[in-house]
C-alpha cells in the first residue's frame, strides 16, 4: 500500500502545482491576490469541454481552445479591473476585492449558461490507460498531469532566467519604479503576467477536469482553497515554490489520509501550514521582505 | 401599523443579520486599522456561536451569560495564537490566520460528540431580539469611535503607516497589535453568538472560507478610514442580495459587478466617497471653491 | 466616472421589483436552491414542481381554481432560506409553501414556518431534527433511517458480503446522516466494517482512501455520497483495481451517476422509492412528460418534488377556501396528514414523528423502497 499512496501523493501534488503556479505568477510580479484565479480555472475546463462536445476535436485542439479563452479572461481582468486600480494608486487589498466580484460574476454566468449539474468530458476524450507494474497503478492522465506541471515549471524557470522577457519580469517583481526608469514597458507586462497566468490557470482547469470526471461551475472554490495554501508552503511570488509546494501539500494531505485518518485530513494540511509559517514565514523559498515599491 | 407589522415580520432576520454583519466588519475593521491583515475572525465567530449555542443548549444558561462566554472564549483564542503569529505580517500574517481558521472549523467538524459535528446544532432557542443586537452595535460602535479619536487611535494609525518608526518613538507595538487582534476576536465571537441565537441553527461551514472572505469584503469595501465605513460596508453587502432579489437568476452576477463596480469607483473604501460628498457640501454652502 | 454612475445606477434600478397584482387565487411558495452550490438539486426540483402544476391546472386546478407558484432562490444558505420564508409568508401571503432545498437550511428556516403556522412541506430533506420541529413541518422525502436497511439487507443477501468498508463525507449534513444510519443498519445486521473512510465536498482525488480500502479485507464499500463525489470515486476505485460492489444511499439514486462514471457505474446498489426503471404507469406517464418538456431524464429529486404538489393537491381539495388566511392555512395543516397519493415514486401516506420532547410533531413519509443494482449503465431492479 505504501508505493500505491507514494504515486497517490505524487499525482495529487501535480494536480495542486499545476494549479499554484499561475496564482503565485501573478502575486509575485502584478502584487495582486488573484481570487478569480479558481473561477478562471473553471472557464478553462468548460471552454475545453464545449470545444469538444460542440466542434468535436480532439483533446489537444481542446486544450488550445482552453488557452485562448483563459488568455482573453486574464487580459480582461488586467485591463479592467488590476490596471485602473494601479493607475489610482489603490490600497494593496482593493484588487483582491474586486477579484472577489469577478470571481462571482464569472462562477454566476458559468452556472446561467451551462446550469449547475456536474459535467464530464465524453468517455473518448481521456487517456484511459492504467499502468500497473508490481501492484500499484497510475492513469496516463495522472503521469501527463505529473511532467506537465515539471515541464512548465521548468520552462517557466528557463525563461524566467535567460530569456530577456523573463529578466524584465523579474525586474519589475522587484521594483517596478527602477523597471520603468531603465525603460522597461512596465503595464505591457503586468499585463502579460496576468494572460500567462490565466493560462495557467485554465490548462490546471482542462487536466483536473479530465482528473477528477466533472465540470461543473463552483468547482474552482475547493482548488483555490488549496491553492492558497500551496503557495504559502512554497513561498509566494516564487515559481519554485509553487512547485515544491503542491508535492509538499500532496504528500500531507495522501499520508495523512494513509496514516492519521482521513477525517482529520484538512486539519493536518493545515496545520502544517500554519506551524510552517510560525517557523519560516517566508515559506520554503519566498523572500522575506515584502516588495516595498 | 399593519403596514410595519408585517414589514418587520419579513425583514426582522434581515435586520438583525445586518447587525451582526456590523459588528463582524467592525472587527477587522479594528485590525485593518492596525495595519493588520487577518482573516480569522469567522473562525472566532464560529467560536462564539458554538460556546453561546452550547450553553444555552445543554446547560441551560441565561442569554446574556452564553453572549459572554462567546466572546471571552473567542478573545481567549487570540490570545493565544496571537504573540507567535503577530510577528508575522501582510500577506504572510493573513494566510497564517487563515490557516487557523480552518483548522478550527476541521476541529469543529470532528468533534461530533461536542459539537454535533457536520450536522451542526438545532433549535437553538431564539433568544437575540432586535434590542440585544442594537444595544450590542450601538456599544461596539461608540467605544471604536472613541478610540479612534483619542490617543490610542492615534497610536494605532502611527503603526500602521510605518511600524518601526513607531517602534522607534516608544510606541510598544506588540501590544497594541495583539490588543486589536483580541477585542476583533471578541467582536466576531460576540457577533457569532448572537447569530445563533436568531437563525435556530449552526453547522461548521457556515465559520470557513467563504464567511471569512464575505467579512473581509465587507471591511475593505466600507473603507479602513473609519468605524462608520466599516459598517457601510456590513450593511451594503448585507443588504445588496435582498435589493435585487427581484433580478432571480442574474442576482450573483449583478451581485459581483456592483462589487467590482464600487471598488473601482473608491477604492479606498465606501466611506471615503460619503466624506467626498459631505465635504463637497460644506464648500459649496461655504462658497469656496474648494 | 459619469458612466460609473450611470452604470451602477442602471443595475439597481433593474432589480426594482416589477410590480404585479397577482390575480391568481391559491399561492404556493417554492424556496429552493436555484443559485450556489446546491443549484444542480433545486433546479431539478423546480423543474418537477412546474411540472406537476401545469399538469394539475391543465386539468383545472382545484375545485376550479388556479394555483400559482411563487419561486424564491434562498441560495442554499441558512440565512437566505430564512428570509425567504419570511417574504412568502409575511409578505406575498402564501398558504403553505415547499422547501427548502438543504437540511441544513431547513434546521433554521422550518422554525419560522411552525411558529408562522404555515405548513412547509420538504422534498428534499431527510437529516434528523427537521419533522420534530413541530406539526406543521412535512416531507416526503424518505429517511435514510427508513431505506438503508433494505438496500443492505437485499444487497447482503445477493452478494453475500461479509465485511463492508465504509467512506462518506464528513462535513455534509446528508452525508453524514446517511453514514450515522449506515452505521446503525450494518450494526443491526451484524455486518462487520473493516474500513471506514472519510471525504469533504469538493474533493477531486479519493485515492488514499480507497487504497486504505483496497488494502483492508472488506467485500463490499458502503458509500454516503452526492453524486457530484460518488461519481468520482466510482472511477476512481476502478481505476485502482477494486471491483467491489459498492452499496450507495439516497444520492447516488441519479441517472447523472451513468454519465460521470460511464462503465465505472456498474455494480453499486441503491434503494429508494424512486427508480427510473419502476414500470408503474404514473411513473412512465411522469417519465415521458418530464423528458418531453425538459430534454433529460428525471431525477429522484424531480420525481419527489412532482408528487408533492399532487400529494398537496389532494387535501388542498379537500378543504375550503375561506380567504381568511389564518383559518385557510389552519384548515389545510389539519387536512394535509390525511392525504394519500399514488405518484411516480408509488403509494404514499403519512406518518407522525415525534418532537425533541417526545409529543407528536411533523409528518415523515411512507413509502416502499425499491433497490436497484447498476448494470450496463442502467438501474436494475432486485427483488
Amino acid at each position: 500500500m505504501l508505493a500505491q499512496q507514494f504515486l497517490n501523493a505524487v499525482s495529487l501534488g501535480g494536480v495542486y502545482a499545476l494549479f499554484a503556479l499561475g496564482f503565485t505568477l501573478v502575486f509575485g510580479v502584478v502584487n495582486v491576490i488573484n481570487l478569480a484565479h479558481g473561477a478562471v480555472f473553471m472557464i478553462g475546463a468548460y471552454a475545453a469541454l464545449e470545444a469538444v462536445l460542440l466542434l468535436r476535436v480532439p483533446l489537444l485542439a481542446a486544450m488550445a481552445a482552453a488557452v485562448g479563452v483563459t488568455a482573453c479572461a486574464g487580459w480582461l481582468l488586467d485591463r479592467f479591473i488590476f490596471a485602473p486600480l494601479r493607475a489610482r494608486r489603490a490600497p494593496h487589498l482593493a484588487p483582491m476585492i474586486a477579484t472577489i466580484g469577478a470571481a462571482t460574476c464569472l462562477t454566476s454566468l458559468a452556472e446561467g449558461y451551462f446550469g449547475a449539474e456536474n459535467l464530464r468530458f465524453p468517455a473518448q476524450t481521456l487517456p484511459v490507460e492504467t499502468v500497473s507494474l508490481a501492484g500499484v497503478s497510475i492513469t496516463e492522465l495522472e503521469l501527463g498531469i505529473i511532467l506537465l506541471a515539471l515541464a512548465l515549471m521548468a520552462l517557466l524557470l528557463w525563461g524566467l532566467k535567460q530569456s530577456r522577457l523573463g529578466r524584465a519580469l523579474r525586474a519589475v517583481a522587484e521594483s517596478p519604479r527602477a523597471a520603468a526608469l531603465l525603460g522597461v514597458d512596465v503595464e505591457g507586462l503586468f499585463r502579460a503576467t496576468s494572460v500567462l497566468g490565466a493560462v495557467l490557470g485554465g490548462l490546471a482547469g482542462v487536466l483536473i477536469a479530465l482528473y477528477s470526471n466533472s465540470v461543473f461551475p463552483h468547482m474552482g472554490q475547493p482548488m483555490l482553497h488549496k491553492g492558497i495554501a500551496v503557495v504559502i508552503l512554497g513561498g509566494m511570488g516564487d515559481v519554485r515554490g509553487a512547485l515544491l509546494g503542491g508535492f509538499f501539500l500532496g504528500f500531507a494531505e495522501v499520508f495523512s489520509v494513509a496514516y492519521i485518518g482521513s477525517t482529520m485530513r484538512d486539519a493536518v494540511a493545515f496545520g502544517l501550514l500554519f506551524a510552517i509559517l510560525l517557523l519560516r514565514p517566508q515559506g520554503l523559498f519566498g523572500r522575506a521582505a515584502q516588495r516595498r515599491a | 401599523m399593519e403596514w410595519l407589522e408585517t414589514f418587520w415580520a419579513t425583514y426582522s432576520t434581515l435586520a438583525l443579520s445586518v447587525g451582526t454583519n456590523i459588528l463582524l466588519a467592525l472587527s477587522i475593521y479594528l485590525t485593518l486599522a492596525c495595519g493588520l491583515l487577518t482573516v480569522a475572525n469567522a473562525a472566532f465567530m464560529g467560536i462564539g456561536a458554538y460556546t453561546a449555542a452550547l450553553l444555552t443548549l445543554n446547560a441551560g444558561a441565561p442569554f446574556g451569560a452564553a453572549v459572554l462566554a462567546g466572546a471571552l472564549l473567542a478573545a481567549a483564542a487570540a490570545l493565544a495564537i496571537g504573540r507567535p503569529t503577530l510577528r508575522l505580517s501582510g500577506v504572510y500574517l493573513a494566510m497564517a490566520t487563515l490557516a487557523f481558521g480552518e483548522v478550527v472549523r476541521i476541529l469543529i467538524l470532528n468533534a461530533e460528540d461536542l459539537t454535533g459535528g457536520a450536522l451542526g446544532l438545532n433549535g437553538i432557542p431564539q433568544l437575540a431580539g432586535a434590542v440585544h443586537v442594537l444595544v450590542a452595535v450601538a456599544a461596539a460602535l461608540a467605544i471604536l469611535l472613541r478610540l479612534a479619536h483619542s490617543r490610542f487611535g492615534r497610536a494605532i494609525a502611527a503603526i500602521r503607516q510605518d511600524e518601526i518608526a513607531a517602534e522607534l518613538l516608544g510606541l510598544d507595538v506588540g501590544a497594541y497589535k495583539l490588543f486589536c487582534f483580541v477585542a476583533g476576536a471578541a467582536l466576531a465571537g460576540l457577533a457569532g453568538a448572537l447569530n445563533a441565537h436568531f437563525t435556530f441553527f449552526i453547522g461548521p461551514s457556515e465559520f470557513g472560507f467563504e464567511r471569512a472572505v464575505e467579512i473581509l469584503a465587507m471591511g475593505v469595501l466600507g473603507g479602513v478610514a473609519s468605524p462608520w465605513g466599516a459598517a457601510l460596508g456590513a450593511a451594503l453587502i448585507t443588504l445588496l442580495p435582498e435589493m435585487l432579489r427581484g433580478l432571480g437568476h442574474y442576482r450573483p452576477l449583478i451581485n459581483g459587478l456592483i462589487l467590482i463596480l464600487i471598488i473601482l469607483y473608491s477604492p479606498n473604501g465606501l466611506w471615503d466617497l460619503v466624506r467626498a460628498a459631505a465635504r463637497r457640501a460644506r464648500a459649496a454652502r461655504a462658497g469656496t471653491p474648494c | 466616472m459619469r458612466l460609473k454612475i450611470f452604470l451602477l445606477g442602471f443595475l439597481l434600478a433593474l432589480s426594482a421589483p416589477i410590480g404585479a397584482a397577482r390575480a391568481a387565487e391559491i399561492k404556493i411558495g417554492v424556496a429552493e436552491a436555484l443559485t450556489g452550490n446546491a443549484a444542480q438539486y433545486g433546479q431539478p426540483i423546480r423543474k418537477g414542481f412546474e411540472l406537476a402544476l401545469g399538469e394539475i391546472n391543465g386539468a383545472g386546478g382545484i375545485n376550479g381554481h388556479k394555483i400559482e407558484l411563487l419561486v424564491e432562490d434562498e441560495q442554499g444558505k441558512k440565512e437566505e432560506a430564512i428570509n425567504v420564508f419570511k417574504k412568502l409568508i409575511f409578505q406575498d401571503k402564501v398558504l403553505m409553501l415547499f422547501g427548502p432545498t438543504l437540511s441544513n437550511s431547513a434546521q433554521a428556516s422550518d422554525p419560522v414556518a411552525q411558529g408562522a403556522g404555515v405548513v412547509v412541506f420538504g422534498t428534499s430533506n431527510t437529516a434528523d431534527g427537521i419533522t420534530s420541529i413541530g406539526h406543521y413541518v412535512f416531507r416526503n422525502s424518505v429517511t435514510e433511517a427508513d431505506i438503508l436497511p433494505v438496500t443492505l439487507k437485499v444487497a447482503a443477501r445477493k452478494t453475500g458480503l461479509k465485511k463492508v468498508a465504509v467512506l462518506y463525507g464528513n462535513d455534509d449534513i446528508f452525508t453524514k446522516s446517511g453514514y450515522d444510519n449506515f452505521k446503525k443498519a450494518l450494526q443491526d445486521l451484524k455486518i462487520p466494517v473493516a474500513a471506514t473512510e472519510t471525504f469533504a465536498k469538493g474533493d477531486v482525488d479519493f485515492k488514499p482512501q480507497l487504497t486504505k480500502i483496497k488494502a483492508s479485507s472488506a467485500g463490499a464499500v458502503v458509500l454516503s455520497a452526492l453524486v457530484a463525489e460518488g461519481g468520482p470515486i466510482l472511477v476512481q476505485a476502478r481505476q485502482l483495481g477494486i471491483s467491489l460492489p459498492f452499496i450507495g444511499g439516497n444520492g447516488m439514486n441519479s441517472p447523472r451517476v451513468f454519465e460521470l462514471a460511464k462503465e465505472s457505474s456498474d455494480n453499486l446498489w441503491v434503494g429508494s422509492p424512486w427508480s427510473v426503471e419502476n414500470p408503474a404507469p404514473e411513473n412512465k406517464r411522469f417519465i415521458a412528460a418530464y423528458q418531453k418538456a425538459y430534454g433529460a431524464l428525471p431525477d429522484q429529486f424531480a420525481a419527489q418534488a412532482y408528487d408533492a404538489l399532487y400529494i398537496a393537491a389532494q387535501a388542498l381539495k379537500k378543504i375550503k377556501i375561506t380567504g381568511r388566511l389564518d383559518a385557510d392555512r389552519k384548515a389545510l395543516r389539519d387536512a394535509l396528514p390525511a392525504a394519500q397519493w399514488t405518484g411516480a415514486t408509488g403509494p404514499f401516506k403519512f406518518r407522525q414523528a415525534l418532537g425533541r420532547d417526545g409529543k407528536p410533531a411533523g409528518y415523515d413519509a411512507v413509502q416502499t423502497a425499491i433497490v436497484m443494482m447498476t448494470q450496463g449503465q442502467q438501474y436494475v431492479i432486485q427483488k
